[in-house]
């Protein structure tokens, strides 16, 4: 069966022109330069880099690019390209590859890249905005605006919600408190009995449920951090007020084109 | 060692409220820290209802407005004025050398020289409150204080309305009429200004003799000698300061000695100098008449201060992981933690003593406010004094968690200086570890 295909498509060269021969010959060439054209043009348009694990894909933003995250968040031109220099210092921590991966955030928070932390997990899941398993450039600097001082409180309200909302269901359900408590207690490196952990989720939970449905919703959420704002209080970094003079002594500069 | 729960403070306005240090039937003084500068100060706490139902609203509102702008280096200064529902805060000047008869008490009568210099200072108190229409009409030993330098302190000065109104019963009943003048116990009438002289004489003759002029058993006879002046002195008084004394206390007010005609006296102006001192301009009394007055407005509440409470959400944000600030430092070779944590079930008080005395012993100056702790190095390191913020949660309710932060200086001194605090005698005491990690 195979060999009678091969005949027929061969029989079919020979009806083609000169003109089909030379098109066909230099089809494979075209597409080549084609995707050569298309890459580098690529970088001049916005369009936030694809990031492959391993693949040392590069990706060039634009002052063109600057200006439109600047619009879309609380950041400057200026202060959005002081972003890119500390953003290409965490991507590059590890694998160079211009995007962030779990390890290299977990290096820059903790100093090591080893470990499971289930806080850390949700701080990568809340900035991957697109779920492809690394930060992008554009999702850095989207989820660092919420923690901009001049943010709205709304913003920060949110953000704080998804991190804790660990099942993305919409509630902080008691079992989620409970496990976020014992995460935190291994992190400090404390123990507590189950009825001391059973006291501290109850009393959370009846101080913030106001509908009594057993579980923290949006609401509930949002009047709880209005009675309580210290719970906030991470949700706010005063760094980026004056991030371009924070990240000035980095060395690194910024590959943006004119 | 004891785990008996520590007593929580109490807070009002800005004030935290300590032991009481003096108490009358209505009334109680308590010792006090101001939180915002760590000042001590001595708190008089009225009954409000007390002095609602005896009318007396508006003659201590007018004498506590006199007394604040009084700023005289012998009179107990009167700070500010605040109150609740149900009381009355007198926030004074507070004055630790005791009582002035305490010292009696313990040497017996002083010499005569010493004697005159604190009736010097007594004078030039009532004196200058007398000028500014404010009268004693109460003095006695207890308001006699002394402070660190020996200084004459006279108290309550402007407190006498209410003070008169909790000493009628005192005076016939159980208490000391043995300070008052004949007048004011025989309800003839009196001016302010005669009786307080009158117990300044009692007081000079007290400070002089070791003893009481007029001391009777029984009350009748205590005011018959009263009422006539029937004394003598001993014979170790000086004649100038018998005829001084016979001045003063005449039964007869109109005839008593005045202040200016004692300022002449011969035995007086041995040793005189006339008290200087700078008068406070524009002091303000609106604190005096909000604390008087009915308006729910300007009313203060007398809290238990007790540890921040921390709910769940309060210990997971404290998570490293959500502290971004690490994204914008420089990365350091391996984890160097700026704070630590450690839970325990005892008393938050009794945390806070045993934090204090493990951090003394490491050369630390401790500051405290609340359940918060302040502890400074006092030697020099790598990057200057070593500072760590430490504070008290109650995470549940027979559990506290205590935190330790890095404030300033290096991070690794502060990890040293964490390892021998940590291995303290009086912290391994109260730091709790679960059986799970036992």
């Amino acid at each position: 069966m195979s060999s009678t295909i091969a005949t027929d498509s061969h029989g079919l060269s020979d009806s083609w022109t000169i003109g089909e021969r030379v098109c066909a010959a230099l089809m494979p060439l075209i597409a080549v330069v084609e995707v050569l054209i298309l890459t580098v043009t690529g970088c001049f348009s916005y369009c936030p880099c694809i990031s492959i694990i391993d693949q040392n894909h590069k990706c060039t933003y634009t002052a063109k690019d600057f200006a439109i995250l600047a619009d879309e968040t609380r950041f400057t031109v200026e202060e959005v390209e002081a972003l890119h220099v500390l953003f290409k210092r965490l991507s590059s921590s590890l694998i160079d590859d211009d995007s962030i991966h779990k390890e290299e955030l977990q290096l820059a928070l903790f100093q090591t890249p080893y470990g499971k932390n289930l806080f850390l997990d949700r701080v990568f899941d809340v900035f991957d905005q697109k779920r492809n398993g690394v930060i992008e450039f554009d999702e850095f600097v989207h989820a660092l605006s919420v923690f901009h001082p001049y943010a709205p409180m709304d913003e920060k309200i949110d953000f704080a919600f998804k991190l804790y909302d660990l099942r993305q269901t919409g509630f902080i359900e008691p079992e989620e408190v409970k496990l976020m408590v014992v995460a935190i207690l291994i992190e400090f490196d404390m123990n507590l009995p189950d009825d001391l952990l059973e006291a501290i989720v109850h009393k959370t939970i009846a101080d913030a449920d106001k509908d009594n449905d057993g579980k923290i919703s949006r609401e509930d959420w949002k009047a709880f951090v209005s009675r309580n704002p210290s719970l906030l209080i991470n949700m706010t970094l005063p760094y980026l007020k004056d991030i371009t003079s924070v990240l000035s002594s980095f060395v690194f500069k910024t590959e943006a084109k004119p | 060692m004891s785990g008996k729960p520590v007593r929580p403070r109490t807070r009002v306005g800005k004030y935290e409220l300590g032991k009481t240090i003096g108490e009358g039937s209505f009334a109680k003084v308590k010792f006090a820290k101001n939180v915002e500068n760590g000042n001590h100060v001595a708190i008089k706490i009225l009954d409000r209802n007390h002095v609602l139902r005896h009318k007396m609203m508006e003659q201590l509102k007018k004498e506590i407005s006199a007394m604040k702008m009084i700023n005289h280096p012998n009179v107990v200064k009167i700070y500010e004025v605040m109150a609740s529902k149900t009381k009355i805060y007198i926030v004074l000047e507070l004055v630790n050398g005791g009582e002035l008869f305490d010292k009696i008490a313990k040497y017996g009568k002083l010499k005569e020289d010493e004697a005159r210099s604190y009736f010097h200072q007594l004078i030039n108190a009532v004196d200058y409150c007398h000028s500014r229409g404010v009268y004693h009409r109460d003095l006695k030993p207890e308001n006699l204080l002394l402070d660190s330098n020996a200084i004459l302190k006279v108290t309550d000065f402007g407190l006498s309305t209410y003070a008169q109104q909790e000493d009628e019963l005192l005076r016939t009943a159980c208490g000391t009429p043995n300070y008052v003048a004949p007048e004011v116990l025989n309800d003839r009438g009196y001016v302010g200004s005669t009786s307080d002289i009158w117990s300044c004489g009692v007081i000079l003759f007290v400070l002089m003799a070791g003893y009481l002029p007029f001391d009777e058993p029984n009350h009748a006879t205590l005011y018959q000698k009263i009422g006539r002046a029937q004394f003598t002195c001993p014979s170790w008084f000086s004649p100038e300061a018998k005829k001084l004394l016979k001045r003063i206390l005449d039964p007869n007010p109109l005839t008593r000695i005045k202040i200016p005609e004692l300022l002449e006296d011969e035995w007086f102006k041995k040793g005189y100098k006339p008290t200087t001192f700078v008068e406070e301009e524009d002091v303000n009394v609106d604190d005096v008449a909000a604390a008087f007055n009915d308006s729910k407005e300007n009313l203060v509440t007398e809290r238990k201060e007790k540890p921040v409470s921390m709910n769940a959400f309060e210990l997971i944000s404290r998570s490293q992981s959500f502290n971004l600030e690490n994204l914008f430092e420089k990365q350091t070779q391996g984890i160097v933690k700026r704070e630590t944590h450690f839970t325990s079930q005892r008393p938050a008080n009794e945390i806070m003593s045993k934090i204090e005395e493990a951090a003394k012993p490491l050369g630390f100056n401790v500051h405290k406010r609340n359940y918060k702790m302040k502890l400074q190095g006092d030697k020099s390191g790598r990057k200057g004094h070593l500072s760590v913020a430490t504070e008290v949660f109650e995470v549940a309710p027979s559990l506290h968690m205590v935190e330790l932060r890095k404030t300033g200086g290096d991070t690794l001194e502060f990890h040293k200086f964490y390892k021998s605090f940590s291995s303290s005698s009086g912290l391994q005491d109260i730091v709790w570890h679960s059986e799970a990690k036992q």
